[in-house]
């Protein structure tokens, strides 16, 4: 596997085909843990940790799957993979970070059934990019690079969300409206990068 | 394939993974085990929940954790009501759960007391404060601009004829309006008490009467016609023992300037 295949797989993974702004899978927690930026970065964290170790773990079980051909099976045991990594994440967090646990708060269990995580799961065994193909490395490197992208977008949408508490924001447009604008801007700003011809 | 293996294999499969997954997590969550000692939630259940911070803790939960690790004590809440007080000492062991109160503004003025200077602009009560003690000609007259009632968090005090005033039946005594008075026109009495003096100025009576028509105008009446002595006479203003009060009313009703005021409960 050359470097360029691995960088051509980060930046797909993080710019080109960010999972939120270019893909619009995982908005729930996107939305929900982004008003401050500590929480953001903590939940960013748990989402590339989940990622990365999901990637990994969904990818060999489902060279085990094609084996037994017993390919329809793919969906949920990658589901029950994701859930039991979260309890994992959520003990962990809760042992050595209470205040980022309740920060978080019903987000972190909610990252099992975040679109994303699958997303990012199914689409290591269907080439995430075609021109490099598949494997357990290139599946490893689009996780977490996936769980980067994530974590970039929640921490721009954080960071403006701050600004936004002084700003003087016309009451219709309060609260949630302001923010799903902010998002559809982000989005059409990633759009640009769908540009780059690396397929 | 038979069709036996086609069911036996996804079974096993699956039932395998799952039953490696719980074993991890299983280890896991006794090696990273978080001990929570359970009084902290039944505390938890019995405070009032009003989250107002009164007590310096950043909320109930809070607060609760810090009541049964004995960092705190029972009577810096205010908020709770006595019966769920007493559960909670029961839980702690501890039978010291403080007086119930009430909170009232001391003062009766508002309308009826004279303006400095008339205040146009941004702000609340401590901008007010700042611009010459107030607009208020009363050196601690309540300036009406509503920063008691923006802060209560359970909107418990409204403006009466431009004085701020506790509704009695909505109000918790937590005593966050207490610390944001520039005047500290509110006060914590023991809930004891039925009537209470509604002016808190010191000057003498003619000046009182001179800025404010309902103020204490020091005539000592209430003080001559209380037959329990429950009430004596400090810095041009009459002072309250409820220990000795009986609530006879005769004070109330004899005030000339009616700033005897009785608690609406």
């Amino acid at each position: 596997m050359s470097a360029t295949a691995i960088l051509v797989l980060i930046i797909n993974a993080i710019l080109v085909n960010n999972f939120i702004l270019s893909r619009f899978l995982g908005i729930c927690p996107f939305l929900g843990v982004s008003k401050k930026i500590d929480t953001a970065l903590g939940m960013g964290f748990a989402v590339i940790f989940v990622m990365g170790v999901a990637s990994v773990i969904t990818y060999a079980l489902n060279l085990l799957l094609i084996k037994a051909n017993i390919l329809y099976l793919q969906t949920i045991i990658f589901i029950l993979v994701i859930a039991s990594l979260i309890q994992l994440v959520e003990i962990i967090i809760r042992r050595f970070s209470p205040g980022l646990y309740a920060a978080l708060g019903v987000y972190l269990p909610l990252i099992t059934t975040n679109c994303a995580v699958l997303g990012v799961a199914i689409m290591n065994v269907t080439l995430p990019v075609p021109s490099v193909g598949s494997g357990l490395l290139v599946a490893f490197i689009n996780g977490i690079s996936s769980g980067i992208g994530f974590t970039i977008a929640i921490l721009i949408l954080a960071g403006i969300r701050e600004k936004l508490q002084t700003a003087d924001i016309p009451k219709i447009f309060q609260g949630f409206p302001i923010t799903l604008l902010i998002a559809s801007i982000m989005a059409m700003g990633f759009a640009a990068f769908s540009g780059f011809n690396i397929g | 394939m038979s069709v036996a293996l086609q069911i036996i294999i996804p079974l096993a499969l699956l039932t395998g993974l799952a039953l490696v997954f719980s074993i991890i997590i299983a280890i896991f969550s006794k090696k990273f085990a978080v001990e929570v000692n359970p009084k902290i939630e039944l505390v938890e259940n019995l405070l009032s929940g009003a989250n107002c911070g009164a007590c310096g803790y950043a909320g109930c939960s809070a607060f609760a954790k810090a009541l049964v690790e004995g960092d705190a004590t029972l009577p810096s809440c205010s908020a709770t009501s006595k019966e769920s007080k007493e559960e909670i000492a029961k839980i702690l062991g501890s039978d010291d759960i403080g007086e119930s109160t009430v909170v009232i503004v001391a003062c009766n003025g508002g309308n009826s007391c004279q303006n400095k200077y008339s205040y146009q602009g941004y702000g609340d009560c401590a901008s007010v404060e700042l611009l010459a003690g107030g607009s208020k000609a009363c050196p601690v007259g309540c300036i009406g601009m509503s920063k008691c009632i923006m802060e209560c968090p359970h909107h418990a005090i409204e403006l009466n004829e431009g004085h701020a005033m506790v509704k009695q039946e909505a109000c918790v005594q937590c005593g966050v309006c207490i610390s944001h008075c520039p005047k500290k026109l509110i006060k914590r009495l023991p809930s004891k008490a039925i009537y209470y003096i509604a002016c808190s100025s010191e000057d003498r009576g003619k000046e009182v009467r001179s800025y404010c028509k309902n103020g204490c105008i020091g005539c000592r009446i209430c003080v001559k016609n209380c037959k329990e002595n429950a009430l004596s006479f400090e810095n041009n203003l009459p002072v309250f023992d409820y220990d000795k009060c009986t609530a006879c009313g005769v004070c109330f009703e004899k005030c000339p300037a009616k700033c005897i005021k009785k608690l609406d409960i």
